[in-house]
């Protein structure tokens, strides 16, 4: 008796070996440059907010220093004037703030790493993400890839990238996972002559875990 | 004392004082002589009050300001919390000095303003264009995600369990944004440090 299509499983499972992977991203630390448009509107919604706004004590001391300055210098100041023309004025007080921010030393946005283009520093690239990336032996070849490890019994899918990752470095990576979902996905075969063999997979099922490193 | 109570078809009247009484009772209850009674009213007449040593009432009102000013002291001496910014209120003082204040600007030319219009419109195209570009972002995150679950799944029903768990550990979660400048190596600042002493309840 045929056995219906519908009843029909694979009964021959095809053996896929299960592969771990993970994609540990270093995410911008400084805000990109900003686009020519967003620069333009920058400088309009500015130039808005100051026609728009008030006067600021500031610029109300700013303004009555000056009527102070014109009266002395047409001589019909009174004694109050002097009084107050001897303290700070504001305009010192700005002129004080601005040389303190130009003085003020700031990091670089270009970092040495990237004068170096030393690809294995994390301090390269500050705006951009940059993904981890290893040499790995495939088969007979070495390629860059994202670092991954056959999954072991008894693991988690998890558990294995988190094994993958401690392989990869020496010491221990300040990193966390968001989460124990996987983020990707990638199925590939073995060449002909390794699937052929017996007891060995058809190919490798590459499941991707996100990782974000930690900084402190 | 017992007050009468008279009921008539259409009022119901208590009378109060004696003298009342007497005119009621005269008017409705005449032939008994003598004696009068009223019906129960379930109250008393105000008690005569005592006067009181004004020495006394004055003592004892000092003693009641002295209690509250000390607690005003003590309220004082203890910092005074900040107003949340929700009840804050422009200091009236402003609302005079706003024509002072106001600006004395030409007004803006046609051509500017014609300008302006059309930077705000290829703005608007911009931003339509970026949050396109996020939202086809997340999809394909999103979507990436689905896959490689739904691989899983068919791969193993268990793994699949493990990998759809909450990690609780993530919440709550804190990511600190990009800022303009990276972080200076070795900055001493010359405030000091933020050291945060507030108490943990856990």
């Amino acid at each position: 008796m045929r056995l219906s299509s519908f009843a029909s499983t694979q009964t021959a499972k095809e053996k896929w070996d299960l592969l771990s992977a993970v994609c540990l991203e270093r995410k911008p630390v400084i805000a990109r440059n900003l686009l020519p448009i967003e620069k333009e509107v920058l400088s309009m919604a500015q130039k808005m907010e100051y026609r728009l706004s008030l006067k600021s004590d500031h610029e109300i001391q700013l303004e009555k220093d000056r009527e102070r300055q014109e009266r002395i210098k047409q001589g019909d100041a009174d004694d109050s004037d002097m009084d107050q023309a001897s303290l700070n004025s504001a305009q010192d007080f700005e002129d004080a703030s601005v040389e303190e921010l130009s003085k003020f030393p700031f990091a670089d946005r270009i970092t040495e790493a990237d004068k170096e283009k030393d690809q294995k520093s994390l301090d390269r690239m500050l705006d951009r993400h940059l993904l981890l990336v290893v040499r790995q032996k495939l088969g007979t070849s070495s390629v860059w890839i994202l670092p991954q490890g056959q999954r072991q019994e008894g693991e988690t899918m998890r558990q294995a990238a988190e094994r993958v990752l401690a392989e990869s470095f020496d010491g221990k990576v300040q990193s966390r996972f968001l989460g124990n979902a996987p983020c990707g996905f990638y199925k590939y075969k073995y060449p002909k002559h390794i699937r052929e063999q017996d007891g060995n997979s058809i190919g490798a099922k590459v499941v991707y875990h996100y990782i974000a490193p930690v900084r402190k | 004392m017992i007050l009468v109570n008279i009921f008539s078809s259409r009022r119901t009247f208590i009378f109060t004082s004696f003298k009342e009484n007497m005119i009621g009772i005269r008017r409705f209850i005449q032939p008994l002589l003598g004696f009068h009674t009223s019906a129960v009213q379930c109250a008393e007449p105000m008690k005569k009050k005592k006067k009181m040593d004004p020495s006394i009432i004055r003592h004892r009102e000092q003693r009641k300001m002295k209690r509250i000013e000390r607690s005003i002291r003590k309220l004082e001496r203890v910092e005074r919390p900040l107003k949340p910014l929700d009840e804050t209120q422009i200091p009236l003082s402003l609302k005079y000095e706003i024509p002072i204040r106001q600006r004395q600007l030409q007004p803006i030319s046609q051509d500017i303003e014609l300008s302006q219009r059309e930077l705000l419109v290829a703005w608007s195209h911009h931003k339509q264009k970026e949050a396109e570009r996020d939202l086809a972002c997340i999809r394909k995150l999103l979507d990436a995600q689905g896959k490689a679950l739904k691989e899983l799944k068919l791969e193993s029903e268990e793994l699949y369990i493990e990998a759809t768990q909450l990690d609780l550990s993530l919440l709550p979660y804190k990511a600190v944004g990009p800022t303009r400048t990276p972080q200076i190596k070795g900055y001493d600042p010359p405030d000091g440090d933020y050291i945060d002493v507030s108490r943990k309840w856990e």
